[in-house]
């Protein structure tokens, strides 16, 4: 039982003292039970404040610290880690959550927020009195690390593993590495072509003995979790007559690199597949890398006037995908430059929705308008059409750009500037249970400071699973990936926290109930004493409690939130 | 002058402490290096650690920032030099670098320092604020920001009176005016650059009456305003005091305008101002937000439907470049554009207007290099000699760059290079270490 408490109740900034009375919190909890020192503070996370409470846990003898402030997934382990510097186990910490639970919650409403401050500080000193120390379980890392995923981004990943001298299973579906790069000519910002590029790094990638390449394979399942991963990989036959391989790879962590799928425009979707002349952009960039001679040909025609729409399959009004696809501006302007370039007598008009060649891509918007290309642009209410009119295929659109004039192009083709979407196969997500954002690509744990981390420990995420990227943008990606997943494993010892649900094989007569409820599959049978009881994967919990509450005779308990400290708290919750 | 050297061994040197510096130099740290970390202000955290909130999270900025600063000062690995320049990098060989470094005095002595700010009580001199951006003023003696780090006094020296006030009432005695400049000869195996960026200087563009026009304010001064640390506790014009009720957004400030030298765009001001619109939205419900815009660049996760989330709250988006500003008696301005929707010459009163002013980069790490050694692109940011294939690579080997040192970029996509950058920096001392 703790009996020398310490309270700091933070104003963080203004973020809660502009709605809870700090000061008001701290008077009606400093003579509560067991608290010997009750202060408020500007910002409890700053480097000062962090200085102040290991000084007060030694000079007042503290034996359990409790902070007030934000949610704990922003600073739980940063208040541990001052508990720790003070000599205490991180354990015996206690987080209360005044911020995004009260002044953000009751902003309209400050002394209800100021009531409900005081509630669950004293809820939180009531489970601090219980806090028992704990110690977190440690085990060995594989030093293996699994890329999946051979585009440019997984390939990459893989370099920059085995520059660190790790071992690397490359692991790709296609029968060939290097993605949707590998099929590019003359690429934006550098004009090398995305074979090249593509070429260069795999080249590189194959001197190295410590890479193992497996294409034309897929993982099948996974088992086990941060550190110790054991990845089922299938081999597809190469030739007809071959046997399909199985393997087993153990690893310790892995970077998950799957890429993005092309938009595919729906039948008649700005007339395509309706007119033969209506094209996507990879068909366009294609067609352009591959076709020689004088004048651009499609299906034998001659084309002069090109009209490329963009934001096909992005910035859906009424459908799924609203967010932008960030790339194809860019590169959609560069393939209209090529295009004029390579051939003669190229017309290119360009219908946007406001062109975002953000940083230093706008210099080439601007050579693009240099060339003479045309710009129109609508806004996403009256998006341009496309349509035939005697035997000649029509762009209309309302152009913003000219007092919403009605304009009409006839183009020869129609290039239709389609964004990325999130890959329609998700067995890799599924696989590791990975989490998705609103927009359906993987999601990071932070969106500003953590992301290629995920919310399942050992696995990052790579290039443009996370959302749509251009190739710096990916390659930044892969190697941050690269560095976090090498940070796992390069001390060879894990930790993992000792906060797991433990069962009393007394109470405990298996009905299975517990592991249904488990997410993480973490949850297994075994024979005690000829008695069939739940066993707990200390390694793979993650101290969720879904456990817990579903079992019939109460045999589980979740260590750090026993019945005991959960009921303190909500007697305290509810008013003492 | 005293030019002795005392000489530092470290695994790695990280030019900038601001979030580009700090990620890559935890990351290095992470993994066993020592790595010290030179930054030029009084303070860690860059510019990341004065903004108020960040896009499109909304996630408070100080509180995000703060505990990686914290985390970053007190790891074992990483030594922190604030206040000080790296003047002179050579390269003698492969894994091995030697920098010249200066460190300048804070004629404080930080580790008996209690920030108890008597100092600045007792200082009487005052002058602008350069962390509130000179919306508020400070002493010559004083705590940089209130969650600055290191969080301990120092004395401006420039401004300094050597009055002895504060020295007599520290109650540390931590205040020495007898410190002096020291030098430091540092070997390295590997460098980071993360030099950051420099915001867009108004007065470059008079039309808008930056300087002059009292109500007219930049984009980081409204960050401060907004911020939880902010000076006024409310939101005000500077001239006269009034809470406005009419503020205009002037995006593409010095950004993509070759008459200011500056084509490119500067990737995040589109963003910035549009989370400033919502936040203003917030503090100020019955005040009108105008954004004027040439194109509204809302691309990365989660931009496009924040863009789209301003709009439904009622922030007005105008599409026009603003040709010119105009002062009124009264203090209130008159912006004259032409509104393209409406093709016809317009002009627009407002009561305050914030210049969203863009990213330029910091030409002073190319000097710290011998002639032509560091390459730079036409903009004078450190050229990425492989765009494609290793962005954060430059043109000298073992030297790599992170953050907008290279290009403007956000705060993710800075955390995205620190982390490209510092994961080939290790890369190459695995590579390059003697067997």
């Amino acid at each position: 039982m703790k009996e020398r408490i310490g309270v700091y109740i933070c104003h963080c900034g203004g973020n809660i003292s502009d709605y809870v009375d700090v000061e008001r919190v701290r008077q009606a909890v400093e003579n509560d039970r067991g608290v010997v020192l009750a202060k408020t503070t500007v910002f409890a996370c700053s480097d000062s404040n962090q200085n102040d409470m290991v000084d007060d846990i030694k000079k007042h003898n503290l034996d359990g610290v409790i902070v007030a402030s934000c949610s704990p997934k922003l600073h739980l382990a940063t208040f541990r880690s001052v508990t720790e510097r003070g000599d205490l186990n991180k354990y015996t910490y206690v987080h209360t959550n005044i911020r995004e639970q009260a002044s953000w919650a009751h902003s309209d409403d400050k002394i209800g927020a100021t009531e409900k401050a005081i509630l669950l500080v004293k809820a939180a000193i009531a489970k601090s009195r219980y806090a028992e120390p704990l110690y977190p379980n440690q085990f060995e890392a594989e030093k293996t690390i699994a890329v999946i995923g051979a585009g440019i981004s997984g390939m990459k990943a893989a370099v920059s593993l085995s520059d660190k001298n790790t071992s690397v299973i490359l692991i790709e579906k296609e029968n060939k590495v290097g993605g949707h790069t590998a099929t590019w000519g003359p690429l934006a910002m550098s004009d090398e072509k995305g074979s090249d590029l593509s070429h260069r790094i795999y080249s590189d990638l194959l001197q190295r003995d410590n890479v193992t390449v497996l294409t034309g394979s897929e993982v099948i399942s996974s088992k086990g979790s941060i550190g110790n991963f054991t990845l089922k990989v299938r081999k597809r036959a190469q030739q007809a007559g071959d046997p399909v391989e199985t393997m087993e790879f153990n690893v310790g962590s892995v970077v998950v690199a799957t890429g993005f799928d092309p938009y595919l425009p729906k039948a008649g979707e700005f007339g395509f597949s309706s007119y033969e002349n209506v094209i996507t952009l990879p068909d366009f960039k294609h067609l352009i890398d591959s076709f020689s001679g004088k004048y651009l040909e499609y299906r034998g025609k001659r084309i002069n006037r090109i009209a490329y729409i963009y934001c096909v399959g992005s910035r859906q009004v009424d459908g799924e995908n609203r967010y932008c696809s960030r790339y194809c501006c860019t590169s959609v302007i560069h393939a209209a430059i090529q295009a004029k370039k390579k051939f003669k007598e190229i017309y290119n008009f360009h219908f946007n929705r406001g062109i975002r060649t953000y940083g230093k891509q706008e210099l080439l918007y601007a050579e693009s308008l240099q060339q003479g290309d045309i710009y129109l642009q609508s806004f996403e209410d009256a998006p341009p059409q496309v349509y035939a009119e005697n035997g000649k295929t029509k762009v209309k659109i309302k152009d913003v750009l000219t007092k919403e004039k009605e304009l009409e192009i006839e183009a020869d083709l129609v290039v239709l500037v389609t964004g990325m979407v999130p890959r329609a196969d998700n067995s890799i997500g599924t696989m590791f249970k990975l989490p998705k954002g609103r927009d359906k690509f993987f999601n990071e744990v932070h969106m500003k400071l953590r992301p290629v981390e995920t919310v399942i420990d050992g696995i990052t995420i790579a290039g443009t699973c996370q959302g749509p990227k251009n190739i710096v943008e990916s390659v930044n990606s892969a190697l941050s990936a690269a560095a976090k997943s090498y940070s796992y494993i390069s001390k060879g010892m894990l930790e993992t926290e000792p906060i797991v649900a433990e069962v009393n094989t007394d109470l405990c007569a298996w009905c299975g109930k517990c592991a249904e409820a488990c997410p993480f599959d973490a949850i297994g049978q075994k024979d005690v004493n000829g008695k069939q009881v739940a066993v707990i994967n200390n390694s793979v919990c993650k101290g969720c409690g879904m456990c817990a509450p579903v079992c019939p005779p109460d045999a589980i308990n979740l260590i750090n939130y026993s019945s005991e400290e959960i009921m303190s708290m909500i007697e305290q919750l509810a008013g003492g | 002058m005293n030019e002795e050297r005392e000489v530092l061994n470290y695994d790695a040197l990280v030019v900038g402490g601001g979030i580009a510096g700090g990620e890559a130099a935890l990351n290095l740290a992470n993994t066993g290096y020592k790595v010290l970390l030179v930054e030029k202000d009084r303070s860690l955290g860059g510019k990341m650690i004065l903004l108020s909130k960040v896009f499109p999270t909304l996630d408070c900025s100080a509180c995000i920032t703060t505990p990686k600063v914290s985390e970053i000062a007190r790891h074992k690995n990483i030594t922190i030099f604030t206040e000080s320049e790296v003047t002179a990098i050579v390269k003698k060989s492969e894994n091995n670098f030697t920098a010249q470094i200066t460190k300048k005095p804070r004629y404080v002595r930080v580790e008996d320092c209690t920030a108890c700010q008597l100092c600045e009580k007792a200082c009487p001199v005052s002058v602008r604020d350069e962390y509130q951006f000179g919306l508020i003023g400070r002493k010559a003696a004083f705590i940089p920001f209130s969650i600055a780090n290191p969080k301990a006094a120092a004395i401006d020296i420039e401004n300094c009176t050597l009055c002895g006030a504060c020295e007599k009432v520290c109650p540390t005695h931590c205040i020495d005016f007898t410190m002096e400049t020291k030098y430091y000869e540092l070997h390295a195996k590997t460098v980071v650059l993360a030099t950051g960026f420099n915001l867009f200087d108004p007065l470059l563009i008079p039309r808008y009456g930056y300087g002059q026009y009292k109500n007219v304010i930049t984009s980081m001064q409204m960050e401060r305003e907004i911020a939880p640390t902010r000076p006024f506790n409310t939101i005000l014009r500077p001239g006269d005091g009034k809470v406005p009720d009419r503020i205009a957004y002037v995006l593409c400030t010095g950004s993509r305008d070759a008459t200011v030298g500056n084509p490119i765009c500067s990737q995040i001001c589109c963003m910035y101002s549009i989370k400033q619109a919502q936040l203003l939205m917030g503090a100020l419900p019955m005040a009108d937000v105008t954004i004027y815009y040439i194109n509204i660049r809302s691309f990365g996760k989660g931009f496009e439907e924040f863009y789209q989330q301003a709009k439904g709250m009622g922030v007005n988006f105008v599409k026009g470049k603003i040709g010119k500003i105009a002062e009124k008696e009264n203090g209130d301005l008159i912006l004259r554009y032409e509104d393209i929707n409406e093709g016809v010459v317009r002009e627009a009163e407002h009561d305050m207007v914030v210049l969203s002013v863009g990213v330029k980069s910091n030409p002073t790490v190319g000097k710290i290099f011998g002639r032509g050694e560091l390459k730079l692109d036409p903009f004078n940011f450190v050229a990425q000699e492989d765009l494609l294939g290793s962005p954060s690579k430059t043109s000298i080997d073992g030297v790599f760059v992170a953050g907008t040192a290279s290009a403007p970029m956000d705060i993710p996509d800075s955390i995205l290079s620190a982390g490209s950058a510092s994961s080939e920096a290790i890369s190459y001392l695995i590579q390059h270490q003697e067997l």
